[in-house]
């Protein structure tokens, strides 16, 4: 009776050996690499390369169709030529300027109103918070009705008061206003955030203001303000870079109009890439906004970092 | 124990490797893709755009072609907007994975010629004994698909134009005449004007000219004539004896011009008859919506619009009229083109396809649901007609649109090269400015001057 003698081990079982000779220390750190393999290889495919393409593309015309053609700074010098990028510029810095303060007192104003212990307040935090989790498509459909001239809520609303029909979305000078209004709904991100820096301030602060006679004012401006600082300089900062990338309420309810008064830098560089056909200069305009959000960056790290409030600076 | 450590050098060879598998296996997965089912059968790929209407057909064809041609296999990518499958097209060009054949959108139609990137089929349908024919196509066509040099890159699928939608209800109820596609019932623009004003009330029931009328709370308006868009603004433009292209260029500033798409603006500002919208988006509910709901008297709108705004899919009967002539009638004819791209493997049969595409069955699809306009000669003659006009969706002056209107009234236009860059930046603002209530004089002539520029650019 013949025996059959196994004298090579099966291909699994000598994977499974190879991985027990190696030591404990390499075998965590092949695990380790393994684990956060799907961060870097992210970065290095979404981010990384596009980064180099985009860089390479920067000194070549290409619209798409054809292949590239080296054309040295000539999108660079594009930049300090082109009629529409001042526009542009005017937009987003405007929708900046305008949205991110209001957005962060509006955000404030009502993480105020629901830090407070009343019956049903959970309830209160559901619904200002809700209009954050809207998706972006649905929230602009819905606004760019509500703006509507002759059926929108809000010039029903007008009209109900006895005003006149505002062309919100159709008048260059009110566009930009109008998208502010509609970043203001979104605000319930901003209020978490504040509602938590309030719990987090200590009652004993209030108490031993009290005992010394400081009003609702008083507390508001030197413990409520100072304690909080941390959590507006976090909200700044996130709501700048956030505004200066505008893009999907832009496209969907103005698609850059009226008069390209809504022609925000993202949208801008969306343009030039897929219906101007100049992939090179919309990869010199996205230098710009990284340039410009950079320089803004250290200039408010800078001025406004300083006076940020930090109980334990050291940590 | 360091020494067994994975090291950075290590790591980023591990990554370089990786990276190197994923790309081959890309490139592997593409050719698998790429490779015909049988030896015998070569698989063409088809890229389009579509709501379920088109879809639907185009699926219906490529079984029928398929049957007919069973060496062929067409794969058919599907995007629901002409937008966005313009962009689809365009990464696919940077990728280099472009269909064999595609829709092109009439206004990238030039530009693409342009670049050279769709196929020459001008022999081929020189020597078809089908599509060859002096008269297969109506005169037109050969005008909007030939370039200079009279090649043809791709064959224009249809025709679409505007019209007037009405309110057949409303019109017999207030006993005015609609409009119609005969001589003598296209109105003209003092006639319209007039018309408009009968059929707008404000709330208490007064129209435009009367004592106490309010333009801020009309409850229904005469009509809607889209201004941010070329096609209706170039009728309107030839009718009053202009043009919006002429020789490359934007022409959009001559003082005819001008004066008809004043003429539109005023429709809003000065005779109070049409809503305050640049386009149709603006509106805050369609026009279909807004006949059906008693809140707009007439539309004018593409001719596709035929499909939806129907006696048969709305509460109110829907009847079709000539639009008003400032001078001479007019209106402007595009329609998507079906090309072979240049780069494809399979140049015979990406012709067989398109041929297909040209041929009676596959346009009277589209001509039976109100969707398009014949473009081939045979499908406007009564004997033709009788294949597609369809009781419900075709009102009954649609007979004589097609085949004494269009024949006659009908203009093709080829746009030139930039013009999607130049609308964009300069052309699509001044109209939104006028829509908006600007003079055209105050914003037109800029920038047709700035958009001519671009196209200058583009057409070096």
């Amino acid at each position: 009776m013949a025996t059959r003698v196994q004298t090579q081990p099966a291909p699994a079982q000598s994977g499974w050996k190879w991985w027990t000779n190696l030591s404990l220390a390499r075998r965590r750190t092949i695990l380790g690499y393994i684990f956060i393999m799907p961060f870097i290889l992210g970065v290095l495919f979404w981010v990384v390369i596009p980064v180099l393409v985009n860089l390479y593309l920067t000194f070549h015309s290409w619209n798409l169709m054809s292949a590239p053609r080296f054309v040295g700074l000539q999108n660079l010098e594009t930049l300090f030529k082109d009629p529409i990028l001042p526009q542009s510029l005017k937009a987003t810095f405007l929708y900046t300027i305008l949205s991110v303060p209001l957005g962060l007192l509006f955000g404030f104003f009502l993480a105020n109103l629901i830090n407070t212990n009343i019956r049903g307040i959970s309830i209160f935090r559901t619904i200002f918070y809700m209009p954050s989790i809207v998706p972006a498509v649905a929230n602009a459909l819905l606004w760019a009705w509500m703006f509507n001239t002759e059926f929108g809520l809000i010039n029903a609303v007008i009209r109900g008061l006895g005003g006149a029909k505002i062309a919100w979305l159709q008048d260059p000078n009110l566009a930009v206003p109008a998208f502010v209004i509609l970043s203001l709904w979104g605000s319930g991100g901003s209020m978490i955030i504040f509602l938590a820096g309030l719990q987090g301030i200590p009652d004993v602060y209030y108490e031993a203001a009290e005992i010394d006679g400081a009003g609702r004012w008083a507390k508001m401006r030197h413990i409520t303000m100072p304690m909080i600082s941390p959590v507006f300089f976090f909200n700044l900062v996130i709501g700048f870079i956030n505004s200066f990338q505008v893009f999907v309420i832009g496209y969907l309810v103005t698609d850059g109009g009226p008069q390209n008064s809504t022609l925000f830098l993202v949208l801008y560089i969306y343009r030039s890439a897929f219906q101007s056909l100049k992939m090179g200069y919309a990869a010199a305009l996205s230098w710009l906004l990284f340039a410009i959000l950079l320089i803004l960056s250290v200039l408010i790290f800078r001025y406004l970092g300083k006076r940020v409030y930090y109980e334990n600076p050291g940590e | 124990m360091a020494g067994n450590n994975v090291s950075r050098r290590d790591f980023l060879k591990a990554m370089g490797a990786s990276a190197a598998f994923a790309a081959s296996m890309t490139q592997l997965g593409g050719k698998l893709m790429a490779m015909p089912h049988r030896q015998d059968v070569v698989g063409i790929s088809f890229g389009g755009w579509g709501g379920v209407a088109e879809d639907e057909g185009v699926r219906a064809a490529i079984e029928v072609f398929q049957a007919e041609n069973p060496g062929i296999t067409v794969e058919w990518q599907h995007t629901p907007d002409a937008g966005e499958y313009n962009r689809v097209l365009l990464t696919n060009f940077a990728a280099g994975t472009t269909p064999d054949t595609s829709f092109i959108i009439a206004d990238g139609y030039e530009t693409y010629v342009a670049q050279g990137i769709l196929l020459d089929i001008t022999d081929q349908i020189t020597a078809d004994p089908v599509l060859g024919q002096p008269d297969y196509f109506m005169p037109q066509e050969a005008a909007r698909c030939a370039d200079s040099n009279g090649r043809w890159h791709g064959i224009g699928s249809c025709w679409v134009g505007h019209h007037i939608y009405y309110n057949a209800q409303l019109f017999e109820d207030e006993g005015i005449t609609p409009p119609g596609f005969a001589d003598d019932e296209i109105w003209d623009w003092d006639t319209f004007i007039s018309i408009a004003k009968q059929l707008t009330i404000d709330s208490a029931g007064r129209h435009p000219d009367d004592e106490g009328f309010d333009h801020e709370d009309i409850q229904r308006w005469g009509v809607d004539w889209p201004m941010t868009w070329w096609q209706p603004v170039a009728s309107a433009a030839h009718s009053n004896g202009g043009a919006y292209f002429a020789d490359g260029r934007i022409v959009l500033d001559s003082p005819e011009a001008m004066e008809a798409l004043q003429r539109l603006s005023d429709l809003i500002y000065v005779h109070h008859v049409a809503p305050r919208s640049a386009s149709i988006a603006d509106l805050g509910m369609t026009n279909t919506q807004m006949i059906d709901n008693g809140r707009l008297a007439m539309a004018v709108e593409g001719s596709w619009a035929l499909s939806w705004m129907n006696s048969s899919l709305t509460s109110v009967p829907i009847g079709t009229g000539a639009l008003p002539t400032m001078g001479q009638p007019a209106c402007v004819l595009q329609a998507h083109f079906h090309s072979a791209l240049a780069n494809t493997q399979h140049p015979e049969e990406a012709w067989q396809w398109v041929r297909f595409l040209s041929t009676p069955f596959y346009q009277t699809q589209f001509l039976k649901i109100g969707l398009w306009l014949p473009s081939q000669t045979a499908l406007t003659t009564p004997e033709g007609l009788d294949t597609w006009i369809t009781e419900g969706i075709h009102p009954s002056n649609y007979r004589q649109f097609v085949s004494e209107y269009l024949p006659t009234y009908g203009i093709a236009v080829r746009i030139p090269p930039g013009y999607v860059e130049a609308a964009a930046n300069f052309i699509d603002g001044a109209l939104q400015a006028v829509a908006a209530g600007t003079l055209v004089a105050d914003v037109i002539p800029e920038a047709v001057r700035q958009a001519n520029d671009v196209m200058a650019m583009a057409q070096l």
